[in-house]
């Protein structure tokens, strides 16, 4: 059973390593956020070393990214209990939304990013209800569909001959002119990050999150005890699809050209869902750690960071192969040794030892 | 007569063809202690069930202070002031005692709906009213059987209901879990809450009652002074059995 972080009173052992988790963090985060500053050309021309190369900006962009469609995940599946498999679909109508707008329609990038969140939340909204009525299983084979489909629907609708987005060809957004645009896409993408992180953080302590909370425990006894389970299930989507909806918005001018391939990703979902249960499904910031340690190994697996591993072996092609063999294993260490996530040691009620591992493999087995 | 706080009005509910309730009608003065009993399988979790909008009614109707209800949604009549324990208690797992209580004072009804800080204040009070409050800390795994009834009945008075539907919330309990049970419904009803009472302990509804149904295959068989009904001969035929008409008799 997942706890809710916000409720737990941490155990001095547990304190000891909140403090020195938020320490760290703290310390991490003033680094990501000041360091990349010193590509700025005032800075440089004042003689900066220069602390972020481009590849660097990419990887962090990135990492911000996956942060947000985690965190986004978690208020669905972490908090409201609903294994959501298809919010890839919500990542990807906000990339559009933004694209075509701008391609199309020649807005300009502040006017049209509000509104990809808009439309990923009222898409969610409108699917939201019928297959919110859905539990366990069946919603998240029935989210996976929509996930799926939407990005098809993208790629095929056409008018009179002429694909609608652009079809398989995809979209081209004009590039965004603008000085030190990594340093800008960079921002942008950690702002919608924090902005998660700061919406789940007021959710935790709102009536809102205890509703959600109650519902993922028991649906029927929250009912009777006043909670609207339909509006709050559905508000609880849309607030993650909106969310989603951003990164994707940010993503498809910072990318510059979008497609199905690349942001109607399947294995975005699963990718997200893991990182969110490897840091801590339902806690807040269980699903950042997990995203920006996931991420990282992924790209190191598949060789896409400076340093990565060569091994003797294995040729570089079937680098992204063991990332997925790694990906697959880790997901089932978690869930069967590590169900409430690393983010449990941190600040949580346990500690890391051989006795949490061996009741974490007594609770999960059959 | 005092208008009638709850009336059901031959409220009938059908599983396929069974059914399990079958034109059911009574109604519950306020300030009552109310209890319903009946074999297994009589109906009275469904009863229920209908009247906190769990279930829809398949005919009839349930009136709140004089107005419709059936067919509201659970939480709509969560929102009016009923309230409503479930008898397989359904705890929220991950949150601790205190935790539980406070979700039912955030919610329920219109004019509860207290901010989270208050919704905590609200949840200590309960919890001293049912005697958790030594143990409002605990996360609710922790807590026994009867434990976890009295958190399913401080859950459902932090919602501030004026009427609380009690499902069989001493089931299963010793005697002297029984006792402290009954006093816990004395003091909920002490602070002014209407009781609809489903009950299995004989004691319990003679104890407590001012007035007491006999459900049988989704009938009402008998109503009136406890005592009374439980002397009634169709009742300790249908519903007692042998052994209590033998104890009756002996």
């Amino acid at each position: 059973m997942l706890r809710a972080a916000f409720t737990t009173k941490p155990t001095e052992g547990g304190r000891r390593w909140r403090r020195l988790f938020l320490l760290l963090g703290g310390v991490v985060l003033l680094y990501g956020l000041l360091a990349p500053l010193t590509s700025l050309d005032a800075l440089q021309s004042a003689g900066f070393p220069l602390l972020a190369d481009k590849l660097w900006f990419r990887i962090a962009t990135a990492t911000a990214m996956f942060v947000v469609l985690a965190s986004a995940w978690n208020l669905v599946g972490g908090l409201t209990g609903y294994a959501a498999f298809g919010n890839v679909a919500f990542f990807g109508i906000g990339a559009y939304t933004c694209g075509m707008l701008i391609s199309r329609a020649h807005w300009p990038l502040f006017l049209a990013l509000p509104l990809a969140p808009l439309a990923s939340a009222a898409f969610a909204a409108l699917v939201g209800v019928p297959l919110l009525r859905l539990r366990g299983h069946y919603f998240a084979v029935a989210s996976l569909g929509v996930g799926v489909a939407v990005g098809e629907v993208i790629q095929n609708v056409e008018y009179r001959g002429t694909p609608v987005f652009g079809g398989s060809t995809g979209l081209f957004l004009p590039i965004f002119s603008v000085d030190n645009r990594d340093l800008v896409f960079y921002f942008l993408m950690v702002g919608a990050a924090a902005l998660t992180i700061g919406v789940t953080w007021l959710v935790l302590r709102s009536r809102f999150g205890y509703g959600l909370i109650a519902i993922r425990e028991n649906e029927e006894a929250a009912a009777v005890m006043g909670v609207n389970t339909t509006a709050y299930k559905v508000a609880a989507f849309a607030l993650a699809a909106a969310l989603t909806g951003l990164a994707g918005g940010i993503f498809a001018q910072w990318n510059v050209f979008i497609n199905q391939e690349n942001v109607f990703p399947i294995e975005y979902n699963v990718q997200m869902i893991l990182m969110a249960l490897v840091g801590g499904a339902g806690t807040l910031f269980g699903p950042l750690a997990g995203a920006v340690f996931l991420y990282m190994l992924i790209q190191f697996l598949s060789g896409s960071l400076p340093v990565s591993l060569d091994l003797p072996f294995l040729p570089s092609d079937a680098r992204p192969v063991l990332a997925q063999v790694i990906l697959g294993l880790l997901l089932l260490v978690t869930v069967i040794f590590v169900p409430r996530g690393v983010i449990d040691f941190f600040g949580g009620q346990s500690r890391l030892s051989l006795a949490y591992l061996r009741r974490s493999l007594r609770e999960t087995s059959v | 007569m005092a208008a009638a706080q709850l009336e059901l009005r031959q409220v009938t509910k059908r599983f396929g063809g069974v059914a399990a309730l079958d034109g059911v009608s009574f109604s519950v003065p306020p300030g009552q202690i109310f209890g319903i009993i009946g074999p297994n399988g009589a109906g009275k979790t469904t009863l229920l069930n209908c009247i906190s909008g769990v279930y829809r009614l398949d005919g009839g109707d349930v009136l709140w202070q004089g107005a419709s209800i059936a067919g509201r949604a659970p939480h709509r009549v969560a929102a009016l002031g009923i309230g409503r324990t479930f008898q397989v208690v359904k705890p929220f797992a991950s949150m601790t005692v205190r935790e539980n209580a406070a979700v039912g004072a955030l919610f329920g009804s219109a004019e509860a709906h207290l901010p989270p800080r208050q919704a905590f204040e609200r949840a200590d009070e309960v919890l001293e009213l049912v005697g958790l409050a030594g143990k409002a800390a605990l996360p609710v795994t922790a807590l026994t059987i009867p434990d976890r009834k009295r958190l399913e009945v401080a859950r459902a008075v932090a919602t501030r209901p004026r009427l609380l539907l009690l499902d069989e919330v001493m089931a299963g309990l010793n005697p002297v879990e029984v006792d402290e049970a009954l006093e816990m419904v004395r003091a909920v009803h002490a602070t002014g809450v209407t009781i609809v009472l489903i009950e299995h302990v004989m004691r319990v509804i003679v104890g407590v009652c001012d007035r007491a149904l006999v459900l049988h295959y989704g009938r009402v068989l008998a109503e009136g002074e406890p005592r009374t009904v439980l002397k009634d001969r169709r009742v300790i035929e249908a519903y007692l059995g042998e052994r209590y008409a033998r104890q009756q008799g002996g």
